[in-house]
């Protein structure tokens, strides 16, 4: 038999399975605890007053709310404001030149939005802090409003924030070559402008807050629906003025997020200054139309790309104008910063530049969304390459071949200074044309043309800068693990990162079990409690698995090392290294009868380690964390800096029908290839991928937020704004490519956030596909029927 | 949570629901099955003092009197679905029911009456009823008063009952041998209808058309009722003249609805699609 | 003439069911019935996501038929049977459907499931062999916003493929 060099390198007994959840029967059986679940003794509630009105100066008359009975507090912005100041930034647009953000829990004396909050009524119990609410008198001194981005540019537009002087939050440049004269230096030039329209995240768990003062230990402890535990902890330690040790954030399951419940949201700092001054649990339950009030994308690029008579893509130059909405402490904004260093995607584009604005207007603030921006990126180069396609007349596949990075120029650094890790664009759309024959839906496409039926074909390809490190913000492309085994063999692993549903919990117990060789059972996961678990930067950025499961391996790897030298005294084996655990049994390799439980070898080493391995301490617990070797906070000499890790990658292929007398786009087809790197749970990996499809599905045909003139959200609702049900989406036809990121310890690359912006693009490109022989073209997402109608009916006017 | 206290009353007869209603009836909200009207006091929109609830109040029969089916005003749509009396002598209406989004929930709790009654432009069974030639009969103080025809929605979201009064039911002349058909646009599932066409057709043996009816919803604050006579009455149904008697929708259609979902103008663009749908619909039908 | 009166003030007595107990509670006379299994019998199962019947979050089964909890005042449901998917599970044995949405991983938060489960379990209960077709429009009523639907389709499948399986051995 031969002897394994390396005992470590051998097969792993979960890694790689679609295993189920460890704990999905908890979940099926409506056992887990959401954060609305719990009810801590004596809680009393919340009730917001909101503006009914976009813009105005407030006044605030709490009398009569305050004497009706069970009424223990109504507060407004200006009563606040003499205990706590403004809340902490999750990222600060000043440091790059952008406005000084000081916003507060309640306004003081102005509302910049239909909904902000501006008065906060707690009560004995909720229907009595409702009735209360409906008491609070509100004196509105209106003031302008302005809801488009490009009217809030304008010299006379209301300013939201007088002391910025404009609407502009903060504005930037990326990309790097020469873009000038394009037209007189290349074989063609295409222009365009292409519009999103708002989405939303609408997780279907809406906010929760609790924070629980304690009177005699000092301590705040909160619980509610984040992302982030220990950033949210040090944001508020910071806003309350206490040491970070005397807060306590805890974070129970989440139902969804997708970006929405990271943290920076005045509600989640209001309870903290509530409870505080009342020294009782305060409670608040966001209702759906709050949460839709947060949104995302309503952005514009207007670019010019040139191409030479190859195809090849010489320049492209783009302006993006981002339609915030109020401003928030989220960090919302650094989607459209994150959305320009995605351009110019995956494609080899020696001259690049965007400009890009973030502006604010009369609508409710932006929301982080999944994913987080970049899908600016596929939808600006893959508008480009079917551009590209159509002047030159070759196939948008063959475009893309022309214009992408290939596999062997990797790592390879982007005009707008990222360093792509690794990857296989040609691999990917060579899958997909293995379910897809290509040649022969283009034959139906023209069989059905001659039917006076429209089929498109469309094409989205994505690449997702992920893992990132945000330099100066508490957004980190590390966490920290500690795995720990007990006496009895169990072990626990603690982790910064969090689980919003995404089975990350579970593929990090499959990780460890099979560093320690032991069933997947005797491995339990503590997450979301910045008492029990060491640091870490939530879950954001698709870095669960690639920061927080890259250090519970490296310290699984050392209590596995521990076991592994008391096991070989105790099986008189020379070679710690000779020594495999698996299965539960520490062995010598090649020798499974020389073999002892991994229990019984954990409990020698706390028992009789004097005995058995004098040599090992007496700990089998491990805390682990590492550093990406890729980021780079230096900037370079034009000014750019690397602050992502990993670039994960798709391509989409989709076929639609559009019924040309409705405009109702239906979508036929949907092959989905992905490269995420390494996967450790299969299944996981590609619930994510069909979830992102499916959010840009919604992004690409349905999801609008609609606000009236007079600055009212229409859109309050599931009825008004538009989710995909299961209907509404065929079966999806799915594959993986697997080439692992040099960088991370794992090979993974993070895949929360992918499928959104390809489907978008692909959906985009086919729509127009369809409608070319009409000579119609859509440059606005979503593509919902009237706006099809519209440019159908457009042509020839 | 609903903000404002009500008093709730589930009347056992249409007598007692009258009598509560007529107390004091601008205040008073009544539920047929309560999917519509309870989320909109849960939203603050509506604040009645009293709802009184018609669940125990026995408006829920089906029954067949002479070719007319009586359809109670608290009868779902599942019970619809499912009735024998609605599949062989009304299919369009379970036709309709089917149809219905919102889940098997919606269907079990949703009713014919409320959705008659609450007079929602984008809501399926107005035009349907009135396609059908249904005549609505309310209880009231006074008693009983029937109304049918374009008289029983008189505005969005305002039906012919009038506050003091209760639905009690609808009265649905059987279909027979017409062919019919019902075309719904919607933007996705989620989507209220955005325009809707009910079309019941009469014809001799010969095929040749002997009378015809064209109602459409969504595309207007009440149904639409398009006279489709004139074009295809005494003469076989077939693509030309159906697409004839489509053309004709547009210029019925005054004051188009507009909403979140979708502006006036495409509403207007799309009414002859959907018209010419459902006619198709009846066309290709088999005999029955 | 069937009313509840009010105990205090606007507080009443409510009686039901849940998951096989007969249970009575105070409530607030105007909470939805979600809000009295949640607030008043402390049943968590049924999820508020909208409060407006578009997300079928708070479904569970009422008097044999399954409803969206936040369109039913509790008033309303005096004397009924409530059975939530803590109850679905019979002497803690998981559904046919629960232990199929558990295997085929059709749920990533869970805030959904409640509705889910529930509308599959109502359309196993009527169509044994259900179409993909039949399956998702079985769904509609109910929003996911993780999954993208692929997986609880799939798990639909495997449960009425065991079912069958499970009326044929008997």
């Amino acid at each position: 038999m031969t002897v394994q060099a390396d005992p470590r390198s051998e097969a792993r007994a979960f890694t790689g399975q679609s295993l189920r959840r460890h704990d999905g029967d908890d979940y099926v059986a409506g056992r887990i605890a959401y954060t609305d679940d719990l009810t801590l003794p004596g809680t009393t509630h919340v009730v917001l007053v909101r503006s009914e009105v976009p813009h105005a100066r407030i006044s605030v008359d709490t009398d009569v709310a305050l004497a009706r009975p069970g009424v223990l507090m109504v507060a407004t912005g200006r009563d606040l404001a003499e205990h706590v100041g403004p809340i902490p930034n999750a990222m600060d647009p000043a440091p790059t030149g952008g406005q000084a953000l000081e916003l507060r829990v309640l306004p003081n004396d102005k509302v910049v939005y239909v909904g902000q909050p501006l008065a906060a009524v707690v009560a004995e119990t909720m229907q009595d802090a409702l009735e209360a609410a409906a008491l609070v008198k509100v004196s509105y001194e209106p003031l302008p409003h302005v809801l488009e981005a490009e009217d809030a540019l304008a010299d006379d537009a209301p300013l939201l924030y007088e002391s910025w002087g404009s609407n502009v939050m903060l504005a930037g440049t990326a990309g790097h070559g020469d873009v000038e004269d394009l037209d007189t230096r290349s074989a063609g030039v295409v222009r365009g402008t292409l519009r999103t329209g708002r989405g939303a995240p609408a997780p279907m768990e809406p906010r929760v807050y609790v924070a629980d003062w304690s009177t005699r230990s000092r301590r705040l402890t909160w619980y509610g629906t984040t992302q982030a535990p220990h950033p949210l902890r040090h944001s508020i330690a910071q806003f309350l003025g206490l040491r970070e040790r005397d807060v306590h954030v805890v974070a129970p399951p989440v139902g969804g997020s997708f970006g929405f419940k990271n943290f920076g949201h005045p509600e989640e700092y209001l309870v903290c200054v509530l409870s505080r001054l009342l020294g009782r649990p305060v409670k608040w339950v966001e209702d759906r139309a709050s949460t839709l009030r947060y949104g995302a994308r309503d952005s514009r690029i207007h670019y010019t790309a040139s191409f030479d008579a190859d195809g090849r893509v010489t320049a492209v130059s783009c302006d993006l104008l981002a339609n915030h909405g109020a401003a928030s402490a989220t960090g919302a904004f650094g989607m459209a910063f994150a959305g320009s260093l995605a351009m110019p995607s995956g494609y080899d584009v020696a001259h690049f530049r965007c400009d890009w604005r973030v502006v604010v207007t009369n609508k409710g603030p932006w929301s982080p969304l999944r994913p987080f921006g970049k899908e600016a990126g596929a939808l600006l180069m893959e508008t480009v390459m079917d551009a590209v396609a159509r002047e030159t007349g070759l196939d948008p596949l063959e475009v893309r071949r022309r214009n992408w990075v290939k596999a062997d120029q990797f790592p390879f650094v982007t005009a707008t200074g990222l360093e792509l890790d690794s990857g296989d664009y040609e691999g990917l759309l060579d899958k997909a044309l293995t379910v897809l024959d290509y040649e022969n839906v283009r034959r139906e496409q023209e069989l059905a043309r001659q039917e006076g039926r429209y089929i498109g074909i469309g094409i989205g390809f994505e690449v997702l800068p992920e893992g990132a490190d945000i330099p100066g913000a508490l957004i980190g492309a590390s966490d920290i693990s500690t795995v720990r085994m007990d006496p009895s063999g169990d072990v626990t692993v603690l982790t910064g990162v969090t689980s919003p549903g995404n089975g990350n919990d579970t593929a990090i117990i499959q990780i460890v079990a099979d560093r320690l060789g032991v069933p997947m059972d005797a491995v339990s996961i503590v997450q979301g409690d910045t008492d029990l678990c060491p640091f870490g930067f939530g879950n954001v950025s698709s870095r669960g698995i690639l920061t927080g499961g890259g250090s519970a391996a490296l310290a699984a790897e050392d209590v596995a090392a521990k076991l592994r030298g008391v096991a070989a005294g105790m099986l008189g084996c020379e070679s710690p290294d000779r020594i495999v655990l698996h299965d539960g049994l520490a062995s010598v390799v090649g020798e499974p009868e020389r073999a002892l439980p991994v229990a019984a070898v954990a409990h020698a080493l706390y028992t009789v380690g004097y005995i058995v391995a004098p040599d090992v301490e007496p700990t089998l617990e491990a805390t682990r964390t590492f550093k990406m070797g890729n980021i780079r906070h230096h900037a370079d000499e034009e000014g750019r800096i690397m602050p992502f890790s990993t670039f994960s990658n798709g391509i989409y292929l989709s076929v639609v029908e559009v019924d040309i007398e409705t405009g109702i786009v239906d979508l036929k087809r949907h092959v989905m290839v992905h490269d995420c790197g390494v996967m450790i749970n299969p299944r996981f990996v590609t619930g994510q991928f069909t979830g992102g499809v499916v959010q840009g599905i919604g992004a690409a045909l349905t999801e609008e937020v609609l606000h009236a003139g007079d600055g009212s959200q229409a859109s309050s609702g599931f009825k008004t704004y538009l989710l995909p049900r299961a209907n509404d989406v065929p079966a999806f036809e799915i594959q993986h490519q697997v080439t692992p990121s040099p960088f991370t310890p794992l090979g993974t690359k993070g895949a929360g956030e992918g499928g959104v912006a390809c489907t978008m693009a692909s959906l985009l490109n086919a729509v127009n596909d369809a409608l070319s022989p009409l000579g119609a073209k859509v440059e606005e997402l979503p593509a919902v029927p009237h706006r099809v109608l519209e440019a159908i009916r457009g042509v020839g006017r | 949570m609903i903000g404002h206290p009500f008093t709730y009353r589930s009347p056992e007869s249409a007598a007692e629901a009258v009598e509560l209603v007529s107390a004091a009836p601008a205040r008073t909200r009544v539920l047929g099955g309560g999917t519509w009207v309870v989320p909109e006091c849960n939203r603050g929109e509506s604040a009645p003092d009293l709802l009184v609830d018609l669940r125990r109040a026995g408006l829920d029969r089906i029954e067949l009197v002479d070719d007319v089916v009586h359809v109670g005003a608290t009868t779902t749509y599942t019970a619809l679905m499912s009735s024998a009396i609605v599949l062989g002598h009304l299919p369009m209406l379970a036709a309709m029911a089917r149809g219905i989004t919102g889940g098997a929930q919606v269907q079990s709790q949703g009713t014919i009456g409320g959705s008659v009654v609450a007079a929602r432009p984008q809501s399926d069974a107005p035009a349907v009823v009135a396609a059908l030639g249904a005549t609505l009969v309310m209880a009231g103080s006074q008693g009983e008063r029937r109304v049918s025809g374009e008289a029983m929605f008189e505005a969005a979201s305002r039906s012919c009952v009038r506050p003091d009064e209760i639905l009690t039911r609808l009265e649905i002349p059987v279909q027979g041998a017409a062919r019919w058909g019902y075309y719904k646009l919607k933007r996705s599932a989620s989507s209220w209808p955005i325009a809707t066409a009910a079309f019941v057709v009469d014809q001799h043996g010969s095929g040749s058309v002997t009378d015809a009816r064209l109602v459409l919803g969504g595309v207007s604050g009440t149904p639409v009722h398009v006279d489709v006579r004139s074009v295809l009455v005494g003469g076989p149904l077939e693509p030309g003249r159906v697409d004839e008697a489509a053309r004709l929708v547009a210029a019925s259609v005054h004051s188009p609805w507009e909403d979140e979902l979708a502006p006036g103008s495409y509403r207007l663009a799309v009414t002859h699609p959907v018209a010419r749908r459902a006619m198709e619909m009846a066309m290709q039908q088999e005999d029955s | 003439m069937t009313g509840t009166e009010p105990v205090e003030g606007t507080t009443i007595r409510l009686n039901l069911t849940v998951d096989g107990q007969d249970r009575s509670a105070a409530v607030d006379s105007r909470s939805l019935l979600v809000e009295a299994l949640r607030d008043g019998f402390g049943v968590t199962a049924p999820k508020v996501g909208c409060a407006t019947g578009d997300c079928g979050a708070c479904t569970s089964r009422v008097d044999g038929l399954i409803t969206k909890t936040c369109m039913r005042l509790a008033v309303s449901a005096e004397g009924s049977q409530v059975v939530t998917t803590q109850g679905l599970a019979e002497d803690g044995e998981l559904s046919f459907v629960q232990e199929a949405f558990w295997s085929e991983q059709a749920f990533q938060c869970g805030y959904c499931l409640p509705g889910m489960i529930f509308a599959a379990t109502e359309l196993l209960a009527r169509d044994p062999d259900p179409t993909d077709d039949d399956i998702r429009w079985a769904l509609s009523g109910n929003l996911c916003r993780c999954t993208g639907y692929e997986a609880i389709v799939a798990a639909v499948r495997t449960a009425a493929a065991r079912q069958r399986e499970h009326l044929q051995r008997d």
